[in-house]
């Protein structure tokens, strides 16, 4: 049976929490936006200023400029990040997933290139899994790199690769072997340039009138040799095991908390029944998927693999997110949602409600996920 | 860390006394004394005294187990009775006063004593069962057993030590969400068993999905009752139980509905053990608090603190 741990994060987490608080209250500037959502503020001079405070890439050894601090302190960093509603979208594809995936199974050079101007806030990476024909059944991407004299040369078409058109690399899963039987083997995973020539980049505007996400069309793009990470046909175990780290942090709960926040603004001191009974309501939510989720970042700070937990968590986590703004605007009535002080929350909400529709589909959608879920219940 | 030793032995007595006829005959009414005297012989109904050598998070942890056999006796108000009250060591319950009585006593048909909460007066009174106390049967929608007691005249109000409503409602949250696991495991177990169209239920991706948003549900049930029960030293326990009463109704709701919906006509019947479960999912999202009740008092705290206060409630480091 699944198992969430009673985790309690380290008593020096506390100064940490203090420390990252007080940045955010000298750094008030860069935090307007009226969302918690982690894909939508792109904010490279805020990432710069997290670099230089060590918490980017904060897990990592510092030979390669992280702070070799636990999953712990990560988690405490994130979490205060989102709560605050601050623009991390510009670094946190790198420092989440694509800068651990290089930790683990890349090359010394690889590590040494990539990997301090990662943490130091300056380098960004997207996403290059997703295709036009290729969302649920990743394994059925058609992107291919072939071996050429001077190292591989890429065709093929990225989609919903968020911030594509501003930030700096691209890790790709491409096909570098022909499909055969096994339709898990033959790929890879390449580190593209997104200023290589041949690289066409498209910003493909949201319904909630954001442009972050694009589709990349590779022709004929030449990269290096040395720019595949791990072995050469071994992209599908990989790309596979770095789903625990995206499935299970705060980012898959958090998403509507400034929502939260301005409800709790707008409803005063002392709020009528309904409207006291939906802020506990949403607490009780927030709090509980929380500790699951620390209790997974106990399981990969014990070297663990909780795949499983983890998409329980991001399920879980995904349909509340949705759930938020609905029970805030039915507990908001109209004599409140008139008033002035109001202003803030509508805002708020408009604009989670709109990116709400992406909570249940990026990262893995509710189907996969439950599936994944069902999996570990052992019925299938 | 749960004393497991302890919490392994309480598996293996309730799983091996509580069963379905068992949990019949105590619907209708017979209390069920040999499954008491176990219980009592091995001194599970003083675990939670002061000095029992056992914490109250284990106790609670007891408690949880009972949840999860369904156990029809008196656990939780026993334990917390004979901690509160020197030399009780039988079988007590706890009540609530309304009107002259003491109402919503499990067992209280059965009881040695019985505790009548006054939680707004943060008082209580205790009453020695016996002869001529008069006593009104009456039961919760699982067929728990709840009676209530008249009060005697002249009894004496002694002061609450301890937030005895919020520790109930704990000890119901606890128990709900042991209760939960085990419909989970009770309908995977099923749906691995029932074949239609040529194969097992559990084969067809809508049931797998139902399924996996149960285990979604008791999953967040558990956790959230593990935190409510790591809270009990702390100053903030009974915003703690409201954060774990709330989840854990929510749960309850849910899960029930996904257990009855895979069970298919078999789980609506009396002769299938399920109902024994999922009705005191249901019972107990009602007793000491129902979700709105544990919310608004969440929600009324939380607005008080402001808006900036509220992150600061929710990132705490346990």
């Amino acid at each position: 049976m699944l198992q969430f741990d009673r985790v309690t994060l380290p008593e020096e987490t506390e100064s940490l929490r203090r420390d990252v608080r007080q940045f955010l209250a000298d750094n008030a500037e860069h935090l307007e936006r009226p969302n918690s959502d982690f894909s939508t503020g792109h904010d490279p001079a805020f990432s710069r200023k997290l670099g230089s405070q060590g918490w980017i890439g904060m897990t990592w050894p510092k030979q390669y400029g992280g702070s070799e601090r636990s999953f712990f302190d990560r988690y405490v960093v994130t979490e205060e990040l989102l709560a605050a509603g601050a623009p991390v979208s510009a670094h946190w594809i790198a420092d989440r997933q694509s800068g651990n995936l290089i930790l683990g199974v890349g090359t010394d050079e690889q590590k040494a290139r990539y990997l301090p101007p990662i943490a130091r806030g300056e380098s960004y990476f997207s996403i290059g899994m997703s295709e036009p024909n290729s969302g649920s059944d990743l394994a059925s991407v058609r992107t291919r790199a072939e071996r050429v004299e001077g190292g591989w040369l890429i065709n093929g078409t990225k989609l919903w690769s968020t911030d594509a058109h501003r930030n700096h690399f691209m890790i790709a899963l491409v096909r570098t072997e022909p499909p055969s039987e096994n339709r898990h083997a033959g790929f890879s995973q390449i580190i593209v340039d997104l200023h290589e020539d041949g690289v066409n980049i498209r910003p493909i505007r949201n319904m909630a009138g954001g442009e972050d996400f694009n589709e990349v069309v590779f022709e004929d793009v030449l990269v290096p040799e040395d720019r595949v990470v791990g072995e050469p046909g071994n992209g599908w175990k990989q790309v596979t095991s770095e789903l625990a780290y995206e499935r299970s942090g705060p980012e898959r709960f958090l998403s509507g908390f400034r929502v939260f926040v301005e409800l709790v603004r707008a409803a005063g001191p002392d709020p009528e029944p309904a409207l006291a009974a939906a802020i506990g309501r949403i607490a009780a939510h927030i709090a509980t998927l929380r500790r699951m989720s620390i209790s997974v970042a106990g399981m990969l700070e014990g070297g663990k693999s909780p795949e499983v937990e983890a998409a329980l968590v991001k399920g879980l986590g995904n349909d509340f997110e949705k759930l938020l703004p609905e029970i805030a605007r039915l507990a908001a009535d109209d004599s409140i949602a008139a008033a002035a002080r109001f202003g803030r929350f509508r805002e708020s909400l408009r604009d989670t409600l709109l990116l709400s529709p992406s909570f249940t589909i990026r990262g893995g959608t509710r189907e996969i996920l439950r599936g994944v879920i069902a999996r570990g219940l052992g019925l299938r | 860390m749960t004393d497991t030793m302890l919490t392994d032995a309480a598996e293996r007595m309730f799983a091996d006394l509580c069963d379905k006829a068992l949990l019949d005959a105590a619907e209708d009414g017979a209390f069920p004394s040999t499954l008491w005297n176990t219980v009592a012989e091995s001194g599970f109904h003083q675990l939670a005294m002061p000095d029992s050598g056992v914490s109250l998070g284990d106790a609670f942890a007891v408690v949880g187990i009972a949840g999860r056999h369904a156990l029809p006796l008196p656990l939780a108000e026993t334990l917390l009775a004979n901690r509160w009250l020197a030399g009780s060591d039988g079988l007590a319950t706890i009540g609530q006063v309304q009107d002259g009585w003491i109402v919503d006593a499990p067992w209280g048909r059965a009881a040695d004593r019985i505790v009548g909460l006054d939680a707004e007066r943060g008082a209580c009174v205790v009453v020695e069962l016996g002869e001529g106390v008069q006593v009104r049967e009456g039961a919760n929608l699982a067929g728990e057993p709840r009676d209530a007691v008249a009060l005697p005249d002249g009894a004496e109000w002694l002061p609450l030590l301890e937030p005895a409503y919020a520790y109930l409602a704990l000890a119901r949250a606890v128990a709900s969400a042991g209760c939960l696991a085990r419909v989970l495991e009770l309908t995977l177990q099923y749906a691995g068993e029932r074949e239609q169209f040529g194969r097992a239920i559990s084969r067809f991706q809508a049931i797998q999905h139902s399924l996996a948003v149960m285990a979604g549900e008791v999953a967040a049930a558990g956790r959230a009752a593990d935190a409510a029960v790591d809270a009990l030293d702390g100053d903030r326990l009974e915003l703690e139980v409201a954060v774990a009463k709330a989840r854990v109704g929510e749960a309850a709701g849910v899960v029930a509905e996904i257990a009855h919906q895979v069970h298919g006509a078999m789980g609506f019947t009396h002769e299938h053990q399920l109902h024994h479960f999922t009705r005191r999912a249901w019972a107990w999202r009602d007793e000491f608090g129902n979700e709105t009740h544990w919310q608004r008092r969440l929600g009324r705290h939380l607005a008080a603190g402001g808006a900036d206060g509220l992150w600061a409630f929710i990132a705490t480091r346990g």
